[in-house]
């Protein structure tokens, strides 16, 4: 059985390939100008494959229902949470977050979730689309 | 395949052959699953004269007895080596779990080793010479294995005194860009 | 690449830790003589991380998430194993239903693993649209973690006493389709790997790891099931919810009836243990009682007991690679005292001396893949002679293993 593999080969050349061609399907020759054209309208991204619910993105806080009790400060794994004292609530930084929702789940008040944003890439760790408060 | 004995007959065969030596023993049975089937851990105290002849003694019980790791902690005066053995594999639900305890003093911290009777046990007494400054009489190969050649010689990164790592810590978020 | 001086000595080739080609940094020495391996040495640490010293600052709940990131593969067994030593040091008690969650999630791991395991096998053999077509199915088991844990990787599910996410009546559809997909493509999978000629070649007799050897070395894990060793934790001190389950030991001798120890064993150990785990999975499914997830819902509560709990317990599970082990000592603090990991790599390594010994440069690749290692292995060779200097890197050593094969089926 020397081509085991021939009859799959073959049978793939008429199917749709299974790649998701995300954002574009062939590489632009000038990134900076694809994505001008994407803003202004003239050209059209892939949008990447759904994410499921309860899928762990980007997290959300809603700042009236916390209470400033420090829990979710003890259990993070990254140390990514600073208390602000004077109000009493708290203040996020992404570039440390690893997305693993153990503060959610110890928050008393349910006021952290987990959102299903996923490109959060930056070239400045400290910018504001980095830090949630 | 030897005869399997239970675990209370296991510790008093060890008991027996090595009276004194041998203390602070313990029988511990987990249960899992909804048959709630055992798990059995033994926990033993062995004096580090009589070592390696517990060893020679565990594989009269089982030919090659199963070494997981060896575990070390400091404990200010003394440093102890936990080795974990496991025997009786191969049959469903009859593995036990042989947790030895050895304590050896600060000052004068060696023990004889195990690699011409389990030749599997090479990587961990290396890795403990380097990690806790412990020094394994008769071991084939000294060399460091995780550690690098260019480390200071003389700081033991698990040790809790002034031979530990303290000063060799670098905070990554205190240093400026 | 041929050294012109034909001399009876042998050369000493040292394999570098850091170099752009490697994919995790690992050193090796062979001695060559001619085309043929005489001696191996392995030297080992070029990505220690100093985890169990980080382990010892961080309170237990935290350490669960620093053990995930031990190793991406097995990013489910090291948390696991974890939770299982200090859920024995402790004296916490995990409810039923959290049982059978936990054994779901370990055999989709494993499903995972193996199908990646057996892409990259086939790809140093030079198969690469063996390659494609492994890891298009396996991106059904990727979707399907990410609709039951909410990542595709670091699944974050483990807590101390149970787990983070229940499997509700309405996600079972998803499972059943996903488990059917598996059955229908397991056949094919099988007889690209099992009957193709090129693969029996180039895999039997090749990196032959005898049964006295295997048992004195210590391995673990389907390295040393495949030399006929009944050694699995699962059965052996059943965990979790295996103690109920039906199964049983997996070797070469259940498909072919006969044990030889080379790489073609270990390719059919690893497949039969895929078909296992689609069946553990559906017997799970149909057995799973009710009742809670988690033995202590209440966080800050579960800290608080765990900062009085004074004890020390060994966790051990099976992962994809073998037998992975915690061991955790709590003292009334609120940091352990003491956390020793053991990977399952870490005993697979010494084996690798007896299987290399005699063979050829171009097997490489495939003997050392074969014991899947959770790290990767020989890439750069560096060839010294008295005056001049040649060197093949990872691309050199893969076409290399692509050339004996096509010489093979000539």
């Amino acid at each position: 059985m020397r081509f085991s593999m021939l009859s799959q080969v073959f049978s793939q050349m008429f199917k749709k390939p299974f790649t998701n061609k995300f954002p574009a399907k062939y590489i632009p020759s000038s990134t900076t100008k694809f994505l001008e054209d994407v803003g202004a309208g003239r050209a059209k991204t892939i949008p990447p494959v759904e994410t499921p619910p309860n899928f762990r993105g980007k997290i959300q806080y809603d700042k009236e229902k916390c209470i400033g009790c420090k829990l979710c400060i003890k259990v993070c794994p990254t140390e990514a949470i600073e208390y602000k004292e004077k109000e009493k609530k708290i203040k996020i930084y992404l570039a440390r977050c690893c997305f693993c929702s153990q503060c959610n789940d110890v928050c008393p008040t349910n006021c952290l979730s987990m959102g299903n944003e996923f490109l959060l890439a930056d070239t400045d760790k400290y910018s504001k689309d980095l830090i949630v408060e | 395949m030897t005869k399997q004995l239970t675990p209370e007959e296991i510790v008093k065969s060890f008991k027996d052959e090595f009276k004194t030596k041998i203390k602070d023993t313990r029988i511990e049975k987990h249960i899992a699953g909804t048959k709630k089937n055992e798990l059995i851990h033994i926990w033993m105290n062995v004096d580090r004269s009589v070592f390696k002849n517990v060893v020679k003694h565990l594989m009269t019980l089982e030919e090659y007895p199963h070494l997981a790791v060896t575990s070390g902690y400091d404990m200010g005066k003394t440093i102890k080596l936990v080795y974990h053995f496991s025997i009786y594999f191969g049959v469903r639900y009859r593995e036990i779990s042989l947790n030895i305890t050895v304590e050896l003093p600060k000052p004068n911290p060696t023990i004889e080793t195990i690699t011409d009777l389990i030749p599997g046990a090479l990587i961990t007494e290396q890795e403990k010479q380097e990690m806790l400054g412990i020094k394994v009489k008769g071991i084939p190969k000294d060399k460091r294995v995780f550690i690098s050649d260019d480390f200071p010689k003389g700081i033991y990164p698990w040790r809790r005194d002034e031979a530990g790592p303290e000063k060799m810590i670098r905070n990554l978020h205190e240093v400026k860009k | 690449m041929n050294p012109e001086a034909t001399t009876k000595t042998t050369y000493r080739l040292p394999i570098g830790p850091i170099h752009p080609a490697l994919k995790e940094p690992v050193a090796f020495e062979f001695e060559i003589d001619g085309e043929r391996i005489v001696d191996v040495d392995v030297s080992l640490g070029h990505i220690h991380r100093s985890i169990e010293w980080a382990g010892m600052r961080r309170n237990p709940i935290q350490n669960l998430y620093l053990a995930e990131r031990i190793c991406g593969i097995c990013s489910y067994c090291h948390p696991m194993a974890f939770a299982l030593a200090v859920e024995r040091a402790a004296g916490i008690e995990v409810p039923e239903r959290a049982d059978y969650l936990r054994v779901i999630q370990a055999e989709l791991e494993r499903i995972c693993s193996h199908l990646l395991w057996a892409g990259v096998a086939a790809h140093e053999i030079g198969f690469d649209s063996v390659l494609f077509l492994t890891w298009q199915i396996r991106e059904k088991a990727l979707d399907l973690t990410e609709y039951l844990t909410g990542n595709r990787v670091t699944k974050a599910i483990t807590m101390i006493g149970g787990v983070r996410r229940d499997i509700t009546k309405d996600m079972h559809p998803m499972i059943h389709e996903t488990m059917n997909y598996f059955k229908d493509n397991f056949e094919k999978l099988r007889h690209v790997y099992l009957d193709d000629k090129t693969f029996k070649m180039r895999s039997q007799g090749v990196g032959i790891l005898t049964k006295e050897d295997a048992l004195k070395l210590c391995a673990c894990g389907p390295t040393t099931r495949a030399s006929g060793i009944k050694k699995d934790v699962r059965l052996d001190q059943p965990y979790f919810a295996f103690g109920d389950l039906d199964f049983d030991y997996v070797t070469p001798d259940v498909l072919t009836g006969e044990v030889n120890g080379d790489v073609y064993d270990r390719i059919i150990v690893r497949l039969l243990e895929v078909k296992q785990s689609i069946e553990l999975i559906e017997q799970c499914l149909d057995q799973m009682p009710k009742g809670d997830i988690v033995s202590e819902p209440k966080i800050a509560k579960l800290l608080a007991t765990l900062k009085k709990a004074k004890g020390e317990g060994i966790g051990r599970m099976e992962a994809p690679r073998g037998e992975v082990f915690h061991y955790v000592k709590l003292d009334g603090n609120e940091y352990p005292y003491c956390w020793k990991v053991r990977a399952p790599t870490y005993s697979n390594i010494l084996p690798w001396m007896p299987m290399l010994r005699g063979e050829q440069i171009a097997d490489i690749p495939i003997v050392a893949a074969s014991t899947d290692p959770c790290m990767s292995c020989t890439n750069r060779v560096a060839i010294v002679d008295t005056d001049k200097k040649y060197e093949l890197n990872k691309e050199e050593l893969h076409r290399l293993s692509v050339e004996k094969t096509r010489r093979l089926m000539k």
